[in-house]
């Protein structure tokens, strides 16, 4: 497995303020991370993969709450394992809801705030409840809160001391899509005035939205890294594999493989034909017609490979 | 850290571990008043020796072990430790405050507990109340600092201090001579004696001076392996 794109055009500068070099996380005999390095500057770094990729040893590993197995974390230059001072400067949310029931939205923020030793605590707090837009929920006990409220709250707790790294990892996990706009445009204006955020997700068009860099984490390892943009037309240009299952395979794959938009065709023993094509929205309308002008009937058409893991997969092998 | 301390206070406050835990603490108390009704004059040497060796030998390593040990078990699996620990504060200043809310659920229901029972096992004896109440303290303090140690070593701490509590505390410092100078229940015993020579006047004691400076070194080693774990450990 090789990156894809060696390019690592908006990370890897002197202005770096995050670190990874050939870390690596094993739990007994299963690497969970391998061998990864990679630099962050400030904007937003999207951290992208499938589940079970890696992706939150990683982050846990940069936040210094797991230990590597081997390689190195620095964040500002220092080591971030066992450097509490630190956490001044970094805010980090994880995907878990570590909140206490019982404890009012308001009195987590204000406690988060005063255990990183916030100056005028009661502004600071007001301040980032207003942003994640929670006022009204201030003084309820978080047991009540929706999930998505519950992260939002936790965001609040996360920016209360106003960090220049903030860590995400799956932050829009519970969100509707109203919050999700909300809390992309908070993290855009918030990378915009010069902090570093990275966030993880294995939702494609999530990274997409925020991110202008992407590390691509497959199977523990980076498979891509660099501008989102040139991964993503990595990405569009793969060969999609998709399944129909007609009265009539033979006369329908022959037909088939004369489209422009089809790369190949292959009929399996049970009769299903699987078109490889890289133009799927051609053969979308292609497919039908053909199917009518055939008189051939068309009982399924089932896309095979639509999964990030296969689109990871594409990138990793190619 | 008084944060850390308030916080814990208030995740210690279960209804349930409370209540069961004050179930405990009642039972040398019911004894004290059962015999106090049902007999006539003072209670002899053997009921005394063996209500309190059960407040202190069995009633109190379970009742610090019900909280103590979820100073830090209920964190770990909740996943909230890491709202403490990725802030910037030292690692003993989370340890401290976390031992001390233990400490101060546990301390006032065994205190209430000795007092109590020992007004009526000893008919009103204010030396051998005190030496029973401050006993008792001690061995909360100790206990605590162990058991707060395990629940930050391992998510199945109850069942690691049951072990402990009935192997080492019960059984063996009973039969085997030498584990008297390592158990909990012997320091805290002789803490009692040292006030009210009086007191467990049968039984093979610690010096007054051993067994303070053994009470001081486990709590000095167990909160300095605590802190350990927590800078070593991978917070979940």
């Amino acid at each position: 497995m090789t990156p894809r794109s060696s390019a690592h055009a908006s990370v890897g500068s002197s202005e770096a303020v995050i670190r990874v070099e050939n870390v690596s996380r094993w739990f007994g005999n299963v690497v969970s991370v391998s061998d990864v390095s990679f630099e962050i500057k400030p904007g937003i770094t999207g951290l992208l993969g499938p589940n079970g990729a890696g992706k939150t040893t990683l982050l846990r590993m940069i936040t210094g709450l797991a230990a590597v197995s081997d390689g190195r974390v620095t964040v500002f230059g220092e080591t971030v394992r066992n450097n509490s001072s630190l956490y001044s400067r970094i805010g980090v949310m994880s995907e878990h809801e570590t909140v206490y029931q019982f404890m009012k939205g308001r009195d987590f923020v204000k406690m988060m705030g005063q255990l990183r030793g916030v100056k005028d605590i009661d502004n600071a707090v007001d301040k980032a409840i207003n942003l994640v837009d929670l006022s009204d929920a201030a003084y309820r006990p978080m047991g009540t809160y929706s999930r998505g409220m519950r992260q939002r709250m936790r965001l609040a707790a996360t920016l209360v001391h106003e960090p220049d790294i903030l860590l995400l990892d799956e932050p829009l996990n519970g969100a509707d899509p109203r919050q999700r706009e909300h809390f992309k445009n908070l993290l855009l204006s918030y990378a915009a005035s010069g902090k570093t955020v990275v966030l993880s997700s294995h939702i494609l068009e999530e990274v997409e939205q925020l991110a202008d860099t992407v590390l691509l984490i497959v199977n523990g390892k980076l498979a891509a890294s660099g501008d989102f943009h040139a991964i993503r037309a990595a990405l569009n240009d793969r060969p999609y594999h998709v399944r129909v299952i007609s009265d009539s395979p033979r006369d329908l794959a022959s037909a088939l493989v004369k489209l422009k938009s089809v790369d190949a065709v292959n009929v399996d023993p049970d009769g299903a034909i699987v078109v490889q094509s890289r133009n799927v929205r051609d053969l979308q309308i292609e497919l039908p017609r053909l199917a009518k002008a055939l008189a051939v009937r068309v009982r399924r058409v089932e896309p095979l490979d639509d999964s990030l893991e296969s689109v990871f997969g594409y990138l990793v092998d190619r | 850290m008084w944060f850390i301390y308030k916080l814990t206070l208030r995740q210690l406050s279960g209804r349930w571990r409370l209540l069961i835990t004050l179930l405990l603490t009642a039972l040398p108390v019911v004894m004290g008043v059962i015999r106090s009704l049902v007999e006539d004059g003072p209670p002899d040497a053997e009921f005394q020796t063996g209500v309190v060796g059960m407040l202190v030998g069995v009633i109190m390593p379970l009742v610090v072990l019900a909280i103590a040990s979820a100073a830090f078990t209920n964190e770990i699996e909740d996943r909230t430790l890491a709202n403490l620990t990725l802030t910037p504060i030292p690692r003993w200043k989370i340890i401290v405050p976390k031992l001390l809310g233990a400490i101060s659920v546990a301390a006032p229901m065994i205190a209430t507990s000795a007092l109590i029972a020992g007004y009526f096992i000893y008919e009103g004896d204010v030396k051998a109340i005190l030496s029973t109440t401050v006993g008792a303290v001690v061995g909360v303090v100790l206990y605590s600092t162990v058991f707060t140690w395990a629940g930050i070593m391992t998510t199945r701490a109850i069942g690691f201090g049951l072990l402990y509590v009935f192997l080492w505390e019960v059984m063996l410092s009973g039969i085997v001579p030498g584990v008297r100078f390592l158990s909990l229940n012997h320091y805290s015993v002789s803490v009692m004696r040292a006030i009210d020579e009086r007191r467990f006047t049968g039984e093979d004691m610690l010096s007054s001076g051993v067994a303070v400076g053994a009470s001081f070194g486990v709590l000095v080693i167990f909160l300095l392996l605590s802190i350990r774990r927590l800078r070593r450990m991978d917070v979940p």
